[in-house]
Formats: structure tokens, C-alpha cells, sequence
């Protein structure tokens, strides 16, 4: 209620791993910034690409193999399917507890005012188009284009 | 000639005649043997008759009657004890109960468990193994065939199993749920009520007063301290520094925001106030453009919501 107006926080996050669960991380500390009066914008480059990218976006995986969390043994973790039988645990779990599903958080996070970018780099290396992206990634920019956009933002990298 | 045949014929007649009394006279004398037999036996058998009543009171007096008796006993608590369908079902269940019995007892199926039971003896003295010894066990032939052996078993069972799950009565299942409810810890938040965005629960701290403004507490980040102390002016009041206009909508929302946080003790975030007035998460950031799930709960006078959504 003071008088005094703080200086207007702005973060800016990378995502750079394709794993659902590594891909939350970025969406909900986004979301959360939002709803705290802070500006946001995320970066999706390497993997991370897959969470905006229109054939990937609805079927992301888990990791196991290589995951410390992971208490199952990588010999069974390894076997073809694990991953997305995984990823439908998870994603049954967040449905219980009312987390949007990545697509629906996309589109949250766009009306909720945060900027979602891809790599560009990224994009050549993965033969990906901006047709071949969903319809709320704002731009596809450079490395040097990031910083230029998150100029006094805190910069995150997941 | 015809003198010639009637001779002939007369001396058939006379053998078949002969052959005749013969066969009366084995009659005669089997049924003399017969009498004899009876004449033999009736002493016999009215010696064994004593003897077999005498057997006969023997073993009143040693007590195989009163045993028989108390058997009948036994058969009657049976039946008193099982249902008609019960006995059904046993006796159904006799003919599978003896097909075990004598496949358990083949001479081979009997060899194969005299082995093992020899190994059980002597269990003491197995050397421990790891995952490596296991592995290196399973090289051998015996040990490759004992596992085939298991693995049978296991589907057998294991088919057994689900045969017999799915003929199992519901009785068992309802308890078994009711078992898992039990347990069930008791949560501030209403879970019955369909698609409740409360990710995280609220915290319990308590509740301190910054400032008071005209008589009213506020907390640090703005909220009132007690939801009962607010009313609508101070509502608008409240808007007004944040220099938000309160319209027809805005009040809607407001109001939701007040009632929700009545009922469940938790402030709703955005995700549950567009579930619930309708509106997109555009439109409510339109209508309070900065946090908009604090702004309302501000406004309405309700603690700042908890989640992280």
C-alpha cells in the first residue's frame, strides 16, 4: 500500500531439455511470475524445442535411464515403452492434482503475457519451420536476439 | 424200405432217449448235493450265526457301537453345521479334491518331492549367493530345467489366480475398498468437488498486521487480515489503490472469489476462477492486469492464494 512503485521484475528462462519433467519446471515458474506481477519470456532451444513443437508437443517423454530420481533399475527403465508409460503416470497424476497438460499450459501462458521464443539454431539443427511450431511461440530469434529481449531480466536456464 | 427207415428212426429215438435219462440223472444227483450242502451247512451256519453274535456283543462291550453312535453324532452336527449347497459343493469339490490327491501321489511326482525335501534338509548347508552366483546357477541343465519347471507353474498359477479373481464374489472386494479408505487423511480442501485446481495447500502460518488503515488490519503484502472484518466499501476501497474500476464482472468474480475462500478455507487461483466465472485467462488479466488472483483475493479480503498455478 505504499506509495513507492517498485521497479518492474522481468525473468527470463531457457528451456533446453524435452523431458515432460523438464519441461514443467519452465512453465510453472512462468506462469508463477505472471501471477506475481512478473514479466516472463521463455527460450526454447535444444530439446526444449519439442515442448512447442506441433507433432511433439502432446506426447513428451519422461527420462529414466539416467535419472538419479528414478528407483527403477536402468535395465528395465531402458526396455521400449517405459518412457511413455512414464510420461502417462505423470501425466495422470498432474491431471489428479489439476496441472494443465503442456499444450493447455501453452496457451495459459500466452493470454497470462509470456513471451515463448525458439532458437533458431536450434530450428536449423532439427530441420524444424516456424509452421512446424505451435501458434503461441511469438519469434524464432538468435542467441544474441535473447539477450537483446531480456535486457534486465533474471535469467533462468533449465 | 420203409421198414429200413422205421429202424433208423427207432434207434435215434432210443439214443436221444438215452441221452436223455442221462441228463436226469446229473439233475438228480446235483440236486441231492444240493440237499446234502444245505443238510452240511445248517450246523455251520448256525455255529457262525452264534459266533458272530457273540463277535457282535464283543464289540458292544468294547464300545465300537457307542463309537458308531457318537459318529451319527458327528454326521448330524455336520449337517446342522453345512447348508444342502455347501454338501453340493463339497461333493462337486471330492472329485477334484482326489484328482489332486493322486497326481500329487504318481511315483514320480512323489521322487521329485522326496528330492526336494532332501535338499530342505540339508538347507543349512547352502552357500549363500548373489545376482552373479544366480546367473552363473542358471548355466547348469538342471537348474535350466527346474526354472522351466517354475515358469510352468507360475502361468498355471498365475492363470489359476485371475480365474479365480474373476468369480470371486463382490463381498470381498467392497471390503477391501473400504479397507483403502480408511486411511484417508482428512484435508482442508473439498476433493469432492470436481476439478479443484488446489496444487498446493494452504499454509497455516499465522496471520500478521502490518498496517491497519481506517480500523482495518493488513498484512505485509496487502491483505486483510481478517475475511469477516471486509466489507463491499472497503472493497472498493481497496480498488481504488489499485486503480481498478470494479464493474459488473469484476464484482462477479469478487464475490466468487469471497464465497470459494468461505467454503474451502482457500483462496482460488486464476485457474479456478476461470473455471468458474467463465472467463479466460486473457479476459481476467484484462480485468486486473497485475497478479490477478492477488488483486482479487486483495479486493475480497481473503488471504493471498497458495500454488503454484
Amino acid at each position: 500500500m505504499d506509495a513507492i512503485a517498485p521497479t518492474q521484475r522481468k525473468v527470463a528462462l531457457i528451456c533446453s531439455h524435452g523431458g515432460l519433467d523438464e519441461v514443467y519446471p519452465s512453465l510453472i515458474l512462468a506462469n508463477a511470475a505472471r501471477q506475481s506481477d512478473i514479466e516472463a519470456m521463455i527460450f526454447f532451444t535444444f530439446w526444449g524445442l519439442d515442448a512447442i513443437t506441433e507433432n511433439k508437443i502432446d506426447a513428451l517423454h519422461v527420462n529414466l535411464a539416467g535419472n538419479a530420481s528414478n528407483t527403477m533399475p536402468t535395465v528395465i527403465a531402458g526396455l521400449p515403452g517405459m518412457e511413455s508409460l512414464a510420461a502417462s503416470m505423470m501425466g495422470k497424476q498432474m491431471r489428479e492434482l489439476d496441472i494443465p497438460g503442456v499444450r493447455e499450459m501453452m496457451g495459459i501462458l500466452d493470454e497470462s503475457g509470456v513471451e515463448l521464443y525458439a532458437c533458431e539454431l536450434a530450428m536449423k539443427m532439427f530441420k524444424r519451420e516456424k509452421k512446424d511450431l505451435i501458434p503461441q511461440v511469438k519469434d524464432v530469434i538468435t542467441a544474441g536476439d535473447f539477450y537483446d529481449l531480456s535486457v534486465g531480466a533474471q535469467i533462468i536456464f533449465t | 424200405m420203409a421198414t429200413a427207415m422205421d429202424l433208423g428212426t427207432a434207434n435215434a429215438i432210443l439214443t436221444k432217449l438215452d441221452l436223455l435219462s442221462v441228463e436226469i440223472a446229473r439233475i438228480g444227483e446235483r440236486q441231492r448235493q444240493t440237499e446234502e450242502l444245505i443238510e452240511e451247512f445248517t450246523p455251520i451256519l448256525k455255529e457262525v450265526m452264534a459266533t458272530a453274535t457273540d463277535r457282535l456283543d464283543h464289540f458292544e462291550k468294547k464300545g465300537y457301537f457307542a463309537f458308531g453312535k457318537e459318529a451319527l453324532g458327528l454326521v448330524d452336527r455336520v449337517v446342522e453345521g453345512f447348508s444342502p449347497d455347501d454338501v453340493r459343493q463339497l461333493g462337486d469339490a471330492v472329485v477334484s479334491i482326489l484328482d489332486t490327491v493322486r497326481a500329487l501321489t504318481q511315483p514320480d511326482v512323489l521322487a521329485i518331492a522326496g528330492e526336494v525335501s532332501q535338499v530342505l534338509v540339508r538347507a543349512d548347508e547352502a552357500k549363500p549367493i548373489g545376482i552373479v552366483g544366480m546367473m552363473r546357477a542358471t548355466r547348469n541343465d538342471d537348474v535350466q530345467r527346474g526354472m522351466a519347471v517354475m515358469m510352468e507353474l507360475l502361468k498355471h498359477v498365475g492363470r489359476a489366480a485371475s480365474a479365480a479373481s474373476k468369480s470371486k464374489k463382490p463381498r470381498a472386494v467392497v471390503r477391501q475398498s473400504a479397507r483403502l479408505a480408511l486411511p484417508a487423511a482428512p484435508t482442508k480442501v473439498d476433493r469432492s468437488a470436481p476439478k479443484r485446481a488446489a496444487v498446493c495447500t494452504p499454509r497455516n502460518e499465522p496471520v500478521v498486521a502490518a498496517t491497519v488503515i481506517d480500523g482495518v488490519a493488513f498484512t505485509a503484502d496487502g491483505h486483510v487480515v481478517d475475511p469477516n472484518a471486509w466489507t463491499r466499501e472497503l472493497g472498493e476501497k481497496i480498488a481504488k489503490t489499485q486503480g481498478l474500476p470494479l464493474g459488473e464482472v469484476q464484482w462477479k468474480i469478487i464475490e466468487f472469489a469471497r464465497k470459494e475462500f468461505l467454503e474451502t478455507k482457500a483462496s482460488p487461483n486464476i485457474r479456478r476462477i476461470t473455471q468458474a466465472v467463465g472467463l479466460s485467462t486473457k479476459e481476467i488479466y484484462l480485468l486486473f492486469p497485475k497478479a490477478p488472483a492477488r488483486t482479487v483475493a486483495k479486493i475480497a479480503g481473503i488471504p493471498k492464494p497458495a500454488g503454484c498455478l
